[in-house]
């Protein structure tokens, strides 16, 4: 099967793009959620 | 949130289903042979893209005509989503372009307006990211957004009649002109499986956007205090 | 003030402003100049080829021009927040827009009026017995160049980074123009001329479209 390694490139490549995003989004929302968390603390410790 | 993670769970299954469905389901193409697989991916995740495009279109019209900031978080999303789509198709493009013509490239209609979309939106998230304050950064970027995208089949047109010298090679011939049944089936299928997909990233990449609005929020909160 | 009056009266300003000190239109003839005569060194064409490619290096070297050409265009009215008492002194924000866009594309022109004889003689392409339609060509192309132009330069001037941003913006923006304009412009000045009224035509929708879309938001660009 001449062009096997070409589709598997494609695919792999291509589904690895889409991998990076996924954990860079999932990575940028827990630090998100950790700094909501630490804004809602010290908000609510009243001063 | 437990609609969030069905929704994931749902797309891995489907993408797994679509790739089997491509592989093991779809005949062999006469001419291209197993080349001609990747479109099953490419041009799926194409039209998806397009169509993440256009919610970020209809996104944009709607922040400039209500100002609700929902609008400007959904552009962004689909803004950053159809540039991810984007750029996986002009990967896999030019991977089966290469054996399949011998050239990585080629200036036709379609892949040019593609690679003009995609400096386009690119811009569109370089632009959001030079503007601090963000009722002024969601309006400009929704204008440019507006504009750039009734730019999109201006470019195409363009391209195909003024440059396209040759019958190009058919991009879509396998799977979309429905000559074949079972392939058609398995190439809608995966249109389907692709769309699900990107409405998952969707949605992730919108909570995300609301989720920095509220840390914003709470922070000029904080320092208000 | 009827749409027409304030257009009139602030394309008046326009002018008047340019031609005071004229540095954006030496500026851009000079710039344009050294473009083309860079890619000559670049490329080092045959006759043929400067026939070929000419026109085509023509309009790249219009677009690079106009991009810069388009910066000063509201980061002038920044300088001394001039904005918010022209945006007082007219009824429909479009006659800003209006009068620079008619601005900006007269300059453009008479830059490339002035152009053309170089062109004509570095590139050794005869023009005159194609010289209306070129003028044509000219003027719609450099019609859709302004309108994008004007409109982006409204939203990059309120970024910062502005000056690498206005071009980040328009040239991929302006691609159908470049193209079309290119292509027309290279079949009428062939041996054997033609003329590509499609392409006019697709030109003239092009300008269409984009002031279409600058009438229905401009107002929004203009926000405080």
């Amino acid at each position: 099967m001449k062009n096997l390694g070409s589709v598997f490139a494609a695919y792999l490549i291509g589904w690895g793009v889409f991998f990076l995003f996924y954990v860079s989004m999932a990575k940028r929302t827990s630090d998100i959620r950790t700094e909501l968390d630490r804004l809602k603390n010290s908000l609510s410790r009243p001063r | 949130m437990a609609k969030r993670i069905i929704l994931g769970f749902v797309a891995t299954l489907l993408v797994i289903a679509g790739a089997y469905a491509a592989f093991y389901i779809a005949p062999n193409e006469r001419t291209m042979g197993v080349l001609q697989r990747i479109f099953y991916f490419h041009a799926a995740t194409a039209w998806a893209g397009m169509d993440a495009f256009f919610i970020c279109f209809v996104a944009n019209l709607l922040y400039v005509w209500k100002r609700q900031p929902k609008y400007d978080w959904l552009g962004v999303t689909c803004a950053e989503v159809g540039l991810v789509c984007t750029t996986v198709v002009l990967i896999t493009g030019p991977i089966w372009a290469k054996p399949a013509w011998g050239i990585w490239w080629t200036w036709d209609a379609r892949l040019t307006s593609t690679f003009v979309l995609w400096l386009l939106y690119i811009s569109y998230l370089l632009l959001r990211s030079l503007i601090e304050e963000p009722e002024r950064r969601a309006l400009l970027s929704a204008l440019f957004g507006i504009f750039a995208y009734i730019d999109v089949p201006l470019v195409f047109f363009s391209i195909r009649w003024w440059r396209t010298q040759h019958p190009a090679p058919v991009v879509m011939g396998g799977p979309g002109s429905g000559l074949d049944p079972i392939m058609s089936r398995v190439f809608y299928f995966n249109v389907f499986v692709m769309h699900v997909f990107v409405l998952f990233l969707i949605v992730e990449r919108y909570v995300l956007e609301k989720l920095r609005h509220d840390v914003d929020l709470l922070q000029r909160e904080a320092e208000a205090q | 003030m009827s749409l027409l009056a304030s257009t009139t009266t602030l394309l008046g300003k326009e002018l008047r402003t340019e031609f005071r000190s004229r540095e954006l239109l030496t500026t851009t003839i000079v710039f344009i100049l050294v473009v083309l005569i860079l890619f000559s060194f670049a490329i080092s064409p045959t006759a043929e080829e400067s026939r070929e490619f000419g026109p085509g290096l023509l309009w790249l070297a219009i677009l690079f021009a106009a991009s810069l050409m388009l910066q000063p265009c509201f980061l002038r009215e920044q300088n001394n927040d001039t904005l918010s008492s022209l945006r007082l002194a007219v009824s429909d924000p479009f006659a800003i827009f209006l009068a620079k866009l008619i601005a900006n594309t007269l300059f453009l022109v008479l830059t490339e009026i002035l152009m053309l004889p170089l062109f004509a003689a570095f590139y050794n392409i005869p023009i005159l017995p194609q010289l209306h339609y070129l003028l044509l060509v000219l003027f719609l192309g450099s019609l859709g160049v302004s309108v994008a132009g004007t409109a982006l330069s409204a939203i990059s001037a309120q970024a910062r980074m502005r000056e690498l941003l206005l071009p980040l913006l328009l040239l991929p923006l302006l691609t159908p123009v470049l193209v079309v304009s290119a292509t027309v412009s290279v079949s009428l000045l062939e041996r054997e001329p033609v003329v590509q009224w499609k392409g006019i035509g697709f030109l003239a929708v092009f300008d269409l479209i984009f002031l279409t879309a600058l009438w229905l938001f401009g107002e929004y660009l203009l926000e405080e």
